[in-house]
């Protein structure tokens, strides 16, 4: 997916000049191609996340195109007032992509881990903020987002999980992934929707991928009206990620009724304990195999 | 017209006491300075201007005025200011034509004016000149910081700073809360070009000024203004409770009768 995202980058410079790449010095070997094939468009401004914010508004006023890089840990979370006030108060556009979110650096420890990212972003005025799953959602949503004027944030989390998709999607509204005549579905977002889709084989149910979460689908209550079990998954705390937004947009249109909407995703809590991925996800009952089983629970219910 | 300082302390007077404002001190601090960077470097709207970001916003009232006075915005905006629905806040906002930065927030101005002369400089090899106002209490903030180490590194010379050096911040004397001092050898350190001068001398600005952006040696520059915060009202220079504290009618009148009421 980041390779995507380098390429999918480096075209693009080498069509317009205005674009430009700056990492607060995380990246390293992601960043090479773009620095073989236009360096003059990429930019590392060293371990200095709040003021890389602040370039980018500058660029962006004498007409530069910028994407800024970063952890999600730290960009977006870490600045966030930087972003608020020099991206989003006078909506420049600038593209921030945040990597490694969720529980990615599961062994580095919680400074490296960003479950929060989606609460805060998606409260911002003028921001658009994209949830990627594969490498053709990656791509359509980046080149959505360098083609807007206003500010966008890419959240990147888990990299290696299955590809969902065969081909770039065309909208960006929720994407169904499997159909069934079930009246349960599964909705997930970034790395829990390749698991949603065989989940969904597996137990007859459908599913769809949610690749932008704001703004919200506004079909999504017609697109939803026929299923009375909503699971929703996230590798993103339950509190404020794509679990609220979808309860935010069905409440505005009155849907929520004769509805189940169940939550899956991460708890409130640190991961205290060291370990793989699979080992942090199922601190919070989120390996494969935990998901399948809470969702067959849920079904039956 | 060339921009006259008692009449840009007299508006703000008139404002700031109409509006019932507070942080009087700050803009009087910085009228010389943006007097000289708008008589002799910044023309609002002109595409070959060199560039302004006032980065200390709680000195926004100077710039207002400054503003007004060029014929940027409406006079009807000092009439108004903190009316209900007006359009002027007491820190700067992005959205008033000529205000380039949001900069009520603290360490914002100088990331963005050297995002700017990065890419003017680096990109699209312009000549134009970035300016950037800062207070001293604000040099606390450490993306300032990560800014002079950036422009030394990329040999910003488009870049000069201006360091409103009144010696207070808002809680207390700049000494006592967080020392900043020795600033020239922490400005020569980081690879700057610094000079000093009175802050509210207009001849001395101009030349210290001119000297700094002429010299085009590859290091960003600094000027250092020494200045007294509240300058030019005897009850207001150095009495920090002003920063919180509005003009009645009795400081009202008496402000007028220092500053001059047909400045």
């Amino acid at each position: 997916m980041r390779e995507r995202l380098s390429n999918v980058f480096v075209e693009q410079a080498k069509k317009d000049p205005n674009y430009i790449m700056l990492s607060g010095d995380h990246g390293y070997a992601l960043f090479d191609p773009i620095r073989k094939e236009c360096p003059d468009q990429f930019l590392n401004v060293g371990v200095a996340e709040q003021s890389m914010v602040g370039y980018a508004a500058g660029l962006c006023k004498i007409g530069m195109k910028p994407v800024i890089y970063g952890l999600s840990a730290f960009v977006p979370m870490r600045v966030l007032e930087q972003i608020k006030l020099d991206l989003c108060h006078s909506s420049h556009n600038v593209t921030i992509i945040g990597d490694g979110a969720g529980l990615v650096y599961a062994k580095l420890g919680s400074s490296h881990q960003c479950c929060e990212d989606l609460s805060v972003v998606r409260a911002l005025p003028n921001m658009t903020v994209y949830s990627p799953c594969d490498i053709y959602e990656l791509e359509s949503c980046f080149l959505k987002a360098l083609s807007e004027d206003n500010p966008t944030y890419i959240r990147l989390g888990k990299a290696d999980r299955p590809t969902v998709h065969n081909q770039n999607i065309e909208n960006f509204g929720i994407q169904n992934i499997h159909n069934s005549e079930s009246t349960v579905a599964i909705l997930a977002t970034g790395s829990m929707v390749s698991v949603a889709k065989k989940v969904a084989k597996e137990l007859n149910v459908s599913a769809f991928s949610v690749p932008q979460i704001v703004p919200m689908d506004c079909h999504l209550s017609k697109k939803l009206r026929t299923f009375s079990l909503l699971i929703i998954c996230e590798e993103h705390s339950t509190t404020g990620g794509l679990y609220s937004a979808i309860l935010e947009e069905l409440a505005l249109t009155d849907s929520l009724l004769g509805k189940r909407i169940k939550s899956i995703g991460i708890q409130k809590k640190f991961n205290k304990y060291c370990g793989s991925w699979e080992y942090a996800m199922s601190e919070h009952q989120l390996t494969d195999e935990n998901i399948f089983d809470r969702i067959k629970l849920l079904i039956e219910d | 017209m060339e921009l006259n300082p008692s009449k840009i302390r007299l508006e703000i007077l008139n404002m700031a006491y109409r509006g019932r404002s507070v942080h009087i001190p700050s803009a009087f601090s910085i009228v010389e300075i943006v007097c000289v960077l708008f008589n002799q470097y910044i023309e609002v709207n002109e595409k070959n201007s060199d560039l302004f970001v006032l980065s200390k916003g709680h000195g926004a009232m100077s710039l207002y005025v400054v503003l007004v006075l060029k014929g940027v915005l409406p006079k009807e905006y000092l009439i108004n200011y903190f009316q209900d629905g007006s359009l002027l806040h007491g820190l700067s906002e992005y959205h008033v034509p000529g205000i380039e930065v949001s900069g009520g927030s603290l360490g914002h101005g100088l990331p963005i004016a050297t995002g700017m002369a990065y890419g003017l400089k680096k990109i699209k090899k312009s000549n134009k000149k970035v300016f950037c106002l800062i207070g001293d209490g604000e040099l606390n903030e450490g993306s300032n910081w990560e800014s002079i180490l950036f422009a030394n590194h990329h040999q910003l010379d488009n870049l000069i700073l201006i360091l409103d050096f009144n010696k207070y911040q808002a809680m207390g004397r700049i000494e006592d809360v967080l020392k900043l001092e020795p600033l020239e050898q922490k400005f020569k350190s980081f690879g700057f070009d610094c000079s000093k001068c009175n802050g509210h001398d207009l001849k001395s600005l101009e030349e210290t000024l001119t000297a700094l952006v002429k010299n085009t040696n590859s290091k960003p520059k600094v000027l250092i203004a020494d200045t007294v915060k509240g300058k030019g009202l005897t009850f207001m220079e150095n009495n920090n409770t002003w920063h919180y504290t509005v003009l009645d009618e009795k400081t009202f009148e008496e402000a007028l009768n220092e500053v001059g009421r047909n400045a």
